[in-house]
Parts: C-alpha cells; structure tokens; sequence
C-alpha cells in the first residue's frame, strides 16, 4: 500500500464544554420522550380531572354548593416527578451503554446528562407555572380547581411554585441517578444494599423521634416552613445523590 | 511503522475467572488485525480493556500512547463497534445515525448515506425492534463512516446474511485503501475474514496463543496428500497437526516445512497444499493439549 494516512484527526478531543454539550444533544436525538411525551400525558391527566370536577359540580347542582377548597388536593401533576425518575433510570442504564459505545468518556457523559436533568427540571418548571397562573388567572378554570399549583402550593406565589418545581424535579432525577448507577455498578446487589440503607434510615429516623417524644416538634416543622424552605431542604440531599452517582458510575463498565 | 496499541502483561479478573492472563503484545498502524479465539477466549474483554470501557486488574495498556481509560483524546479517535452495544429505548436507527457524527470526528455523511442504502436497513424503526442482522447492518454502517483512526470489531456481523457480509468486507477493503486505518477485528467465521487479514491475534483461555503475520502463519503448516505409506514416510519424527486416512491415501497436515523439506516431499511424490487459517486455528486451540509454540 502505497497511500498514507488520511488527514489525521487532531490527536486532541474537542474542549469539554463541547462534548458535554454532545451528551445533551445525544439525549434530545429523539426528542419525543423526554421533551414532547410528558406534556401530552400532563393534559390528558389535567383534562379527565376537569372531566371528574365538572361532573363533580354538575351533580352537586353549581360550584357554589362545594366547598371553597373542594378541588385544591389534587395529587395529579406529582406524576412528572416519577417520570423524571425513571427517565434519569434509564439514562443511566441504556443510555450510559450506548455512549461509551460511542466513545464518550464516563465523565462527560455524566456531566452532561446532569445538565440535560438540570434543564428538564427548568423547562418543566416553567411549563407548570404558566400553566398555574393560567389557572390562578381563571380563578381555578372556573371552579377554584388547583391542578399545577395544588395543596400548599395554592397560597404561594408564583416564584415559588416555580422554585419548588425545580427543587423537586431536581431530587427526583438524582434519587433515579443514584438507584440506576447502583445497578449499573454493582446489579441487584447494589440496589439491595440501596433501599436496605434507605429504609434504615426511615426506621432510624421514626424510632429516634419516637424515643425522644418528638413527633410534635417534627409535624410543627413540617407546618412551620414553607413550601420553597421545604424544598429547599431536599437540596444537600439532592447534591449527595448526584455526587454519589458520579462516583458509582465513574468506575461502572457497560456489561451486558 | 509504530506501535499505536501496545499492551504490556494486561490481566483481567472477573472474581476467580481470570478472563484475560498476563497478555502482552503491540499492534502496529495500518491494516487490519483479526483477534481471533473460540466463545468465551476473552476476545471481547481484551477489546472492552483497550476501549477503557473496562478496568484491567494488572498490567498496562497504551493506545496512541496513551491509557485509554476515562481519556477523551483517545477515545474519540477510536470506535468499538460490537454485537452486544445497547441503545436507548426511544432510539430509532436514523437517531444512531444522527447522533454519530457528534462523536466520531472523520464521520462521512455521504458514504454513511451510500452504506444506508448498500445494507438496505430500516432507520425508521425502533433498534429493539430490528432483528440481529438489522441492528448488526447499522453497527457496521456506523464502524464503517467514523473512519475512526482505530476501529474494533467485535462480532461485527452477527446475524448478517452471507451477502450482507460479502458487501462489508468489500466496504472495508475498499474504504480502508482509501482512508487508512487501523482496523481490529474478531470473528467465528476465520476463513470467511481470513483474506482481509494482514495479522492475526488468537486468544486461548485469556492468553495469546498465535501472534503472527497472516502469511506466515498460513505458510507455518502444509497439507501433504499422498499414498499412505509414502505419507508415513515422510511425516515420520515430525510435528503432524492432523492427519485422516483413506483406503490407501492420505493426508497430514505437518508444521515447519522448509524449502528442502517441500522438494523432498514433492520428489517424493507428495502433493503439497496451503492450510487454512480457520483448519490451522481450530488445531491449535481445539485439544487440551494445544501446542502454545509462537510462530511470530
């Protein structure tokens, strides 16, 4: 053969922020599941309870004749957050597969798929409190409904709703990042040891209050802050979840 | 011509399987290498340690100089294409496609289109749902258009129809004489691929068994056909590979013939043939007590 090599590629990597950027195109390649599914399945679920509440209100003869608060515990838009999870679940498990496949190193891929969540939480945040002052705008679409702003939400403004949102979205997506490395890593074995800590420390917790007779001092917590201190709260816990999950996955090999 | 895979007394423990052992060996640039063994030799380990997709438990590996684990400069210069390679659930074959160009710095849009075309894949359907061969057809589509500087193989055409793979090799002959590349391959079916080889590797029970020049390593054994006795003759206080007898004729397969050796057996009325690497593989790694002479 007499040829030589073809135009070497550069024997340096494009800079960081360039291939973290790639991970997060890689992740909206489709972007049906994560960026379009979500918001068909939230008005699906929004419209049938506007079916139930208007058949609510139609049998008890006009909005006036239920309580003021009838339709404001609804526990609907929550279903995002466990969507959020198992998205994150499988980014990490197929996901992660397929991108070392394609040469992507694991730090990248971590990195970029953290800012990919970082930028679901924003997006489905801000989608939620549109859509909540929309509501708040039509007085509870006619029937004092609370859908995207319910339960302690109601009272709160705007920035806050947005605020808890986020927050929230953001735990559930490293609580699925720390429970899908853990398989990734170490397989059942992992997720074994996973919920056995987490539910030593739920029973630590309930037996600890208990021995000090201090289940009134929590309850008076939980009512004492609001909504966005309470989320705000998730934080560290949200922060210890994504570092774990790096380092898990910094040593995890895609086998099949 | 340098070394750009150099692999130093690399070993891989899975608990007490020892799946690699104490290899070492350098591939040099250009060509393509096959690495070659039976199930479970340790082929797709040694291939997942030299794409830092696994962690060695000793020794050393350096691609382009360098360690490959967890380092950008090398890794995006190399694709491993493999039969097990997972995708994810929403991912059709045209999101594959879209997203490997953000990944593999040569890719050629164009001949990926033209191999689209030549292997006849679905790309609108989801990967979970194509068959073996289809999902094997956009592996190598993908191998094939990075043009990455080092490209392995593994399995690339499990479940490929004998056309299909007729058409890859000739891709990858073609391709690779126009854009040089370092090509590392591993195969069951040896002699299919055995004329692409410039180098072949075999792994046996996680070491390297034969480490040699394709030619030479074809040229390393010789089929002698001939009357029996004539044959017994000859092969007598010599190595035989093999040897099968019938009526009156046969024929052995004897390592080692030099130039004097081949008149002698040809004066001797012997007629002498090639082996074929898949023949002389299968021999050298088939029985408990496979000869573990090196040949390079």
């Amino acid at each position: 053969m007499t040829s030589t090599l073809t135009a070497p590629a550069p024997s340096v990597a494009p800079a960081a922020p360039h291939r973290i950027w790639n991970v997060v195109r890689m992740h909206v390649a489709n972007p049906f599941p994560t960026l379009v599914m979500p918001w068909l399945v939230t008005l699906a679920i929004f419209g049938l309870n506007l079916a139930i509440e208007l058949m609510v209100v139609r049998a008890a003869g006009g909005v006036d004749n239920l309580d003021e608060n009838a339709f404001q515990y609804n526990g609907g838009i929550s279903w995002i957050a466990i969507f959020m999870l198992i998205t994150a679940v499988q980014a990490m498990n197929l996901t992660f597969r397929f991108a070392l496949g394609f040469s992507v190193t694991r730090r990248d891929f971590y990195l970029g798929s953290s800012l990919y969540f970082a930028m679901l939480s924003v997006l489905y945040a801000t989608g939620i409190t549109v859509m909540a002052a929309v509501e708040r705008a039509t007085d509870g679409w006619g029937m004092h409904a609370a859908f995207f702003a319910p339960w302690g939400l109601v009272n709160q403004p705007l920035a806050a709703v947005w605020a808890v949102f986020v927050l929230g979205l953001l735990l559930f997506f490293f609580l699925g990042v720390a429970a899908a490395t853990l398989w990734v890593r170490w397989k059942a074995y992992g997720l074994y040891a996973f919920f056995l800590t987490l539910a030593v420390i739920v029973v630590g917790f309930g037996w600890l209050v208990t021995a000090t007779d201090n289940w009134s001092a929590v309850w008076d917590y939980l009512s004492g802050h609001s909504a966005v201190q309470l989320a705000a709260g998730t934080l560290p816990f949200t922060l210890i979840c994504a570092v774990a999950g790096f380092l898990f996955l910094r040593r995890a090999t895609p086998r099949a | 011509m340098t070394a750009i895979v150099e692999v130093k007394n690399l070993t891989k423990s899975f608990g007490k399987v020892k799946a690699v052992q104490d290899v070492t060996f350098e591939l040099e640039e250009g060509g393509i290498h096959g690495l070659l063994g039976r199930n479970g030799a340790g082929k797709t380990t040694v291939m997942q340690l030299l794409t830092g997709q696994d962690f060695a438990t000793a020794g050393s590996v350096r691609i382009f100089g360098e360690s490959p684990v967890e380092n950008p400069d090398v890794l995006s210069r190399i694709c491993f294409i493999k039969e097990s390679q997972a995708y994810p659930d929403g991912f059709k074959g045209k999101h594959v496609l879209k997203s490997a160009p953000w990944f593999f710095r040569n890719w050629d849009q164009e001949f990926a289109d033209r191999l689209v075309a030549d292997f006849n894949v679905p790309l609108d359907r989801y990967m979970k749902k194509l068959s073996r061969g289809q999902r094997s057809a956009i592996g190598v589509i993908v191998g094939l258009a990075s043009r990455a500087d080092l490209t392995f193989f593994d399995e690339p055409y499990a479940g490929l129809d004998a056309v299909a793979r007729h058409r890859f090799y000739d891709h990858l002959l073609a391709d690779n004489a126009e854009h040089p590349r370092t090509v590392v391959m591993s195969t069951h079916l040896i002699d299919e691929a055995a004329n692409l080889l410039q180098r072949v590797l075999v792994i046996d029970e996680g070491t390297i068994v034969i480490d040699a020049d394709a030619d030479e390593l074809r040229a390393s054994a010789t089929t002698l056909a001939g009357k029996a006795a004539d044959v017994e003759d000859f092969v007598e206080g010599r190595e035989v590979l093999d040897r099968s007898r019938l009526g009156g004729l046969a024929t052995a397969t004897v390592a080692g013939l030099s130039d004097t050796d081949r008149r002698a057996a040809a004066s001797a009325g012997l007629e002498l043939g090639p082996v074929s690497l898949q023949e002389l593989i299968v021999r050298r790694t088939g029985g408990t007590e496979s000869p573990q002479e090196n040949v390079a």
